[in-house]
C-alpha cells in the first residue's frame, strides 16, 4: 500500500465534491456558539463544585475510610474504557482490511483522544491533595500498578493524538484553499498544521509508514491500558475483584462502551452536518453488527464473572454477590445487565434495529448502562471487607455520592464533549483524501 | 422410624449445645479471691490491660459493641458476666475456651486481678471480699526476691529465692517458681513450675534450640506463683543463652512491596524496556512529521 500511492485523484472532480461536503460545516456557526455556550455555562457550575472540593477536601464527597473509591474511580474506568475504541476501529478493523471503517476511523480517534485526555483529569478529581500530583512521578514505585496505569494512559494518549493528527495532515492541505468561509486564525492554523504537505509520493510514503507503525503499536498499548486498569482491582484480594479474567473482561467491556459512543457521535455528525452520503445506513448496520458481537463476548465474560463464584458461594463472595443479585444493588445490577447487554443484543440481531435512529437510541442506553456497570464493579466490593466494619460512624458504612461529587463527575463528561465538539467543528471529521482515494478506486473498477 | 431417629438426634444436639454453653468452674477456683483490695489505681491499671488484650472482642464495657463471634463474647458490664464470682472470672481468663484465648502465660496473676477489678467497676452492687493472707513458713518472709543464674554445664537456669526475716536474708524454701521467655505475644513457659529447695534454689532445664535475638539474647522472666503469700515477686533478666537468630526484615531484599530502589530486577527491566520501546517509536513518528515537512520543501 505504501509503495504504490495513487496521487492522481487529487485532480479529480470527486475530490472537490467530497471536500466541499465535508468542509462545509467547518467553522463557527450560530448553532456551535449556542451549544458551546450551553456547555461552557454548565461547566462553570461544575468548576465551582470542584472549587468547593479543592477548598474543603474530599470530605465534601461521600467517600470515607471504607469506601474510598467511589464515583470518581468508576468514572475513570469508564473514560479509559470508552477511549479504547480508537484502537479497535482504526487499528484492528483497519489492518484486517475492512474498507467501511474509513469514514468512521477519525470519529473513533476523536473519542480516543478526548476520553484518554480527560481520564487523567478524572484521577486528579479523586485526589484530596491534588497539588501533590508531582509526587506520583517523584516518589512513585514501579512495583505499583497505579504507576503502570499512569505510564500507559500517557502513552496511549500520545499514540492516539498522533493517530488523529497524521491522517489529518493531507486533509488540512486539501482544505487550505477551500475554507475561505472560516475565521483567519483557523486558516492560519491549517497552514501551520499541514506541515508543508504537497501531496508528493515521497510524503505519502513517509506518512503511510508512520501510520502503520502507530496502528501496530497502539494494539499492545490499548490492551495494556485497560488490562492494567483492571489490575488496579484484580491484584487485591477482595471478593468481586479477586478475579483472573478481569483483564479480558474489562477489555471487551471497553469495546461495548466505545462502540456505543462511536455510534452516538456518528449519528450526531450525520444529522447535524448532513453527511449521510458518507455515514450511510450501511455504516450503522456494520456498527450494529460490531456492537452485537462485542456485547455477546461481554455477556459471555459476565456469565463467567458472576456464575462461577455464585456456584461456589464462598463466604465473602456470597455476601458480595447476594448484595448484587437480590440486595442493595440489585436494581442497578439487573438494569445494567438487561438494558445494557441482554436487550441490546436481542434487538441488534434484527436488521430493523440497526437503522441509524434505532442504533442511536440503543447505543445511548448501552453507554449509560456501561457507566453504571463501572460503578457496580468499583463500589459494592468495598462494602464488604474481610474484617467486619465496626466502631465507626454510620455514615462510613454506606456510600452516598454527594451533589458536589456528582457535579464534578458531570464536569469531566462535559469537558470530553467540549474537546470532541472543538475537534469536530474546526477540522474535517471524515478523512477527505482516504474517501477520495476509495471513490477513485471504485470508479476505476466500474469503468473497467 | 426415621422421624424417631431425627428426634433423638435433635435432642442430642440440643443437649450438646446447652452443655457447650455452660462453662463449669471447679469449686476450688470458684472461691478464689484477689490478694489486694480493688481501688481506683487497680481499676486504671486494669483498664489499660483490658484495652490492649480484651477490647477487640469484648468491646467497650456497657456499650454492648462486642464482636459478633459464635458464641457471642459477653459485654463485661452485662449481668451475665457480673454473675461470675471473682474466682470464676480468674479461672476463665486463665483457661480460655474456643475463641477466647488462655491468658495463663500472657498476663501475670496480679494483672488478671487488675482486669477483674476494672470489670467490677461496672457493677455498682459489687462488694469485694479479699483473700486472707495464707500463713506458714514462706509467708513470714518479707521483700522476697528472685535471682537468676546460668549454669552452662547442665544448660540450666537456676532461680534463687530469698527474703528478709528478722533483718537477715534467708532462703525461701518450698515456693513455686515459674520461668518464662518473652515472646511477641505472651510468654513461653520454660521447663515447668518448680518448687525451691532448702537453699531457696530451683533449676530449670533450658532448651538448646530456643531462638534468641541476633546476639542470642533471650529475655527471661521468673515469677513466684503464690502471690497471695508473697505479693508480686518477679525478676527479669536478659541472657545470651539462646541460638543467635538473624531474621532478615521483609524490606531488606528486592521485593514487590519494597521501595523504588529495591524493585525486583525483572520488573525494572520489563518496565523500562517496554516504556523505552514504545516511546522510541512515538519519537520516531514525531520525527517523521519533520521529514514530511522537509520533503514538501523539495518541490
Amino acid at each position: 500500500m505504501a509503495s504504490e500511492v495513487n496521487t492522481d485523484f487529487l485532480n479529480n472532480k470527486k475530490l472537490d465534491s467530497i471536500a466541499a461536503d465535508i468542509l462545509k460545516p467547518v467553522g463557527i456557526s450560530q448553532g456551535f456558539i449556542i451549544w458551546m455556550g450551553f456547555l461552557g455555562i454548565s461547566l462553570m457550575g461544575c468548576i465551582y463544585a470542584y472549587y468547593i472540593q479543592w477548598d474543603k477536601g474530599l470530605i465534601v464527597t461521600g467517600l470515607r475510610d471504607y469506601i474510598s473509591w467511589g464515583m470518581y474511580i468508576a468514572n475513570f474506568v469508564f473514560f479509559v474504557a470508552t477511549s479504547l475504541v480508537g484502537m479497535l476501529i482504526s487499528s484492528v478493523l483497519g489492518l484486517i482490511g475492512f474498507k467501511w471503517v474509513k469514514p468512521i476511523a477519525r470519529i473513533a480517534e476523536i473519542i480516543a483522544v478526548a476520553f484518554a485526555a480527560i481520564a487523567g483529569l478524572v484521577i486528579v478529581s479523586d485526589m484530596g491533595r491534588p497539588e501533590r500530583l508531582p509526587y506520583v512521578f517523584l516518589h512513585g514505585r514501579i512495583q505499583s500498578p497505579i504507576i503502570w496505569d499512569v505510564t500507559v494512559v500517557t502513552t496511549y494518549l500520545a499514540i492516539s493524538t498522533l493517530l488523529y493528527f497524521l491522517p489529518l495532515i493531507p486533509d488540512l492541505a486539501i482544505a487550505k484553499g477551500r475554507i475561505g468561509h472560516t475565521p483567519k486564525w483557523l486558516q492560519k492554523t491549517y497552514e501551520i498544521l499541514s506541515v508543508n504537505w504537497k501531496h508528493t509520493p515521497e510524503q505519502y510514503a513517509i506518512l503511510l509508514k508512520a501510520m502503520r507503525i502507530l496502528l501496530i503499536l497502539i494494539i499492545p498499548t490499548a490492551f495494556a491500558i485497560h488490562t492494567v486498569t483492571s489490575w488496579l482491582f484484580a491484584v487485591t484480594l477482595r471478593p468481586g475483584w479477586d478475579s483472573s479474567i478481569f483483564g479480558p473482561y474489562f477489555l471487551v467491556g471497553a469495546f461495548v462502551a466505545g462502540s456505543a459512543a462511536v455510534v452516538i457521535m456518528m449519528y450526531f455528525v450525520r444529522t447535524n452536518y448532513k453527511l449521510d452520503k458518507y455515514l450511510t445506513t450501511h455504516h450503522f448496520d456494520m456498527m450494529g453488527k460490531l456492537l452485537v458481537l462485542v456485547s455477546i463476548v461481554y455477556l459471555y465474560f459476565n456469565i463467567n464473572e458472576y456464575l462461577v463464584p455464585a456456584f461456589k458461594m464462598k463466604t465473602a463472595d456470597a455476601v458480595h454477590l447476594t448484595d448484587l443479585f437480590v440486595g442493595e444493588y440489585a436494581w442497578m445490577f439487573w438494569s445494567v445487565q438487561l438494558l445494557g447487554l441482554i436487550i441490546p443484543i436481542i434487538l441488534l440481531l434484527f436488521r430493523f434495529f440497526r437503522k441509524p435512529f434505532a442504533m442511536f437510541v440503543i447505543s445511548t442506553v448501552v453507554l449509560i448502562a456501561s457507566w453504571f456497570k463501572r460503578f457496580l464493579i468499583v463500589v459494592p466490593t468495598q462494602d464488604h471487607p474481610f474484617l467486619p466494619i465496626q466502631h465507626v460512624p454510620k455514615a462510613w458504612m454506606v456510600y452516598q455520592p454527594t451533589i458536589v461529587e456528582t457535579a464534578i463527575t458531570f464536569g469531566t463528561i462535559l469537558l470530553a464533549v467540549i474537546i470532541i465538539t472543538i475537534l469536530v467543528k474546526f477540522f474535517p471529521v471524515i478523512p477527505i483524501w482516504e474517501m477520495a482515494e476509495e471513490h477513485h478506486e471504485s470508479d476505476h473498477t466500474t469503468q473497467e | 422410624m426415621i422421624k424417631k431417629y431425627f428426634t433423638i438426634l435433635l435432642i442430642l444436639l440440643i443437649s450438646l449445645h446447652v452443655s457447650a454453653q455452660v462453662w463449669v468452674v471447679p469449686a476450688e477456683n470458684e472461691g478464689k479471691k484477689s490478694p489486694f483490695a480493688f481501688s481506683d489505681s487497680t481499676r486504671k491499671a486494669g483498664a489499660d490491660i483490658y484495652v490492649s488484650n480484651c477490647k477487640s472482642c469484648h468491646g467497650d464495657p456497657g456499650k454492648n459493641n462486642v464482636i459478633q463471634l459464635v458464641p457471642i463474647p459477653p459485654d463485661p458490664a452485662s449481668a451475665k458476666m457480673q454473675a461470675n464470682s471473682d474466682g470464676a472470672l480468674q479461672y476463665k481468663l486463665i483457661q480460655g475456651r474456643g475463641t477466647m484465648p488462655s491468658f495463663k502465660n500472657t498476663l501475670a496473676p496480679t494483672d488478671l486481678w487488675r482486669v477483674i477489678s476494672y470489670i467490677r467497676g461496672f457493677n455498682e452492687k459489687y462488694v469485694q471480699e479479699i483473700a486472707k493472707n495464707t500463713t506458714g513458713n514462706v509467708g513470714s518472709l518479707q521483700n522476697s526476691q528472685i535471682v537468676l543464674t546460668w549454669i552452662s554445664e547442665s544448660h540450666q537456669i537456676q532461680a534463687t529465692v530469698s527474703g528478709l526475716k528478722d533483718k537477715t536474708i534467708q532462703p525461701v524454701s518450698g515456693a513455686e517458681v515459674k520461668l518464662f521467655a518473652q515472646r511477641y505475644f505472651g510468654n513461653l513457659l520454660i521447663d515447668e513450675a518448680r518448687n525451691t529447695d532448702a537453699h531457696g534454689a530451683a533449676a530449670f532445664n533450658f532448651p538448646i534450640d530456643l531462638p534468641g535475638d541476633s546476639a542470642g539474647f533471650v529475655k527471661l522472666i521468673a515469677r513466684l506463683s503464690n502471690e497471695e503469700a508473697f505479693g508480686e515477686v518477679k525478676t527479669e533478666s536478659n541472657m545470651s543463652i539462646g541460638v543467635p537468630t538473624y531474621r532478615a526484615p521483609l524490606n531488606e531484599q528486592r521485593a514487590m512491596w519494597n521501595v523504588l530502589e529495591k524493585t525486583p530486577i525483572w520488573l525494572m527491566l520489563a518496565y523500562i524496556l517496554t516504556v523505552l520501546g514504545a516511546w522510541a517509536f512515538i519519537v520516531y513518528v514525531i520525527l517523521q512529521i519533520r521529514a514530511i515537512s522537509k520533503a514538501g520543501s523539495k518541490t
